[in-house]
């Protein structure tokens, strides 16, 4: 049994008794039946508590689709509450470890540093791209009831895409928990970054080419429209080459024993 | 089976350890002694690699850091301070670390884990354990996963004194069966009845690297100690 293995296997354990495995999906697909529900009742809401402040909702106007929806399912709910809750959900990674002292004992073992990265990256990525994935799925049936039907092809094209953005935020959780100690300054910082990475998409495309966060940009796009923009194959590599980099830092900083206090 | 040649470790302009030489012989049970700041952590996360060496070389069983794997399946650490996931359970946790080692095996640790009387706290979450429990914790899978040398920084800490006695015979049987152990203690009278070997670090130094029955004898280690540490007894 290789360490990788194992040390994946004793996270979703801590998941387990941590109650992680239950909290996280449950947030998610909450927040993927807030979209298509919100949307679809907000005129009956308006009407029945607006109205007295004269707030009414447009007769004129669009009617919006099940695409539309689930594209602000994505860009309106994870890509902001969803992605502050993944970073809290993550941001003692590997701080608590180094916190705790676990990360030398482990260290101490027979386990290269690269299984440990490679086993907390992954299965922490493999657990929050299925909480994604599950609140993902809600929000498409509530949009397919609510809305109106969308290409099976085009939305599950959407989650691959947006998937390697969140693929991205663990990445870049984990290097912020390797770096600094602090589980307040390692909430901030990734939040804020990533948050600006996506205020900052969409904005020119040569930028979105090398903004990881661009990806949730072409999953919205793909939902929408069908198609995807020339940019894609791009945006894939220069993402995935910005989650190999961030994996060599931690590494870098881990073997190096940079965390330790002299 | 430990050879630590020329070891140097200096922490902000601080020489911790200066020059360390040790050389340990498969069987022998080397208590490694020291006053508080003399280097004996230090040398042993060296050993361990939680610490990056500034020189000097150490292997064990011919295996050198730089054959990362096979130098950490050599050796089975405890160190000082036992940091454990809080909401895991004993049984959990052991099973864990053995199969870091590829070790199964049940009928062993069941063993052990009767010898230091833990059958009752295994199931139970290890926020819940003492001191002492992780300790006897820790003894239970060192001596299960039975690695060619066991190293041990103050293993003795928070033992009751059954645990101690365990410790002792359990020590004993693991050298029989061909085990080397290297443990650093600030308890001489204990180490005195267990060690076949004693060295004294001062000042980042091995100064006195010998066999129990040529120290003890007129003096008592904690006699001998003192005199090396030029404090008058």
């Amino acid at each position: 049994m290789t360490s990788f293995y194992i040390l994946t296997k004793k996270e979703y354990v801590q998941m387990f008794r941590e109650f992680k495995l239950i909290w996280l999906p449950l947030v998610f697909m909450f927040l993927g039946a807030t979209q298509p529900v919100v949307t679809y009742y907000l005129p009956s809401i308006l009407a029945a508590l607006g109205g007295n402040q004269g707030i009414t909702i447009d007769p004129a106007m669009t009617q919006q689709d099940g695409a539309q929806v689930m594209a602000a399912t994505l860009g309106s709910q994870f890509d902001q509450l969803g992605i502050m809750v993944i970073v809290i959900a993550m941001m003692g990674i590997i701080q608590s470890d180094k916190a705790n002292g676990m990360l030398d004992f482990i260290l101490t073992r027979p386990v290269t540093v690269g299984s440990y990265i490679g086993g907390k990256i992954f299965s922490n990525f493999l657990f929050v791209a299925l909480s994604v994935t599950f609140g993902y799925f809600v929000s498409f049936v509530y949009a397919h009831f609510l809305f109106s039907h969308m290409p099976f092809l085009d939305m599950i094209f959407a989650i691959i895409f947006y998937l390697l953005w969140v693929l991205f935020i663990i990445a870049f959780t984990t290097m912020v928990s390797t770096i600094f100690n602090g589980q307040g300054v390692i909430a901030l910082i990734s939040i804020v970054s990533l948050l600006v990475l996506k205020i900052l998409s969409g904005l020119h495309p040569i930028m979105d080419l090398l903004n990881p966060a661009g990806m949730s940009q072409q999953a919205m796009l793909v939902l929408i429209t069908g198609s995807v923009d020339s940019y894609l194959y791009g945006n894939m590599l220069i993402t995935f080459i910005w989650i190999a980099l961030m994996v060599m830092v931690s590494h870098y900083w881990i073997s190096g024993k940079k965390y330790h206090k002299d | 089976m430990l050879i630590i040649t020329n070891l140097k470790k200096e922490y902000s302009g601080k020489q911790i350890l200066n020059g360390v030489e040790l050389h340990i012989k498969k069987g022998e049970i080397l208590g490694f002694v020291g006053s508080n700041g003399a280097g004996k952590t230090t040398t042993l996360n060296s050993i361990t690699g939680i610490i990056e060496h500034d020189e000097g070389t150490i292997t064990i069983n011919g295996a050198s850091k730089l054959e990362l794997l096979h130098y950490k399946k050599q050796f089975f650490f405890i160190p000082d301070t036992i940091n454990v996931f809080k909401n895991i359970s004993g049984y959990d946790w052991i099973r864990f670390v053995m199969k870091l080692y590829d070790s199964d095996q049940t009928e062993r640790m069941k063993r052990f884990i009767s010898q230091f009387e833990m059958e009752e706290a295994m199931p139970k979450a290890m926020g819940t354990y003492s001191y002492g429990m992780l300790h006897k914790l820790m003894l239970i899978v060192g001596f299960t996963i039975n690695p060619p040398i066991m190293i041990m920084d103050e293993p003795l800490n928070g033992l009751d004194p059954n645990s101690v006695l365990t410790f002792k015979k359990l020590v004993k049987s693991y050298v029989e069966e061909g085990g080397t152990v290297f443990f650093s203690t600030h308890l001489l009278d204990i180490a005195e009845k267990i060690c076949t070997t004693v060295a004294i670090l001062k000042d980042g130094k091995i100064i006195l690297h010998e066999k129990i029955e040529n120290v003890v004898g007129e003096h008592t280690l904690e006699s001998l100690f003192m005199e090396k540490q030029n404090v008058e007894y």
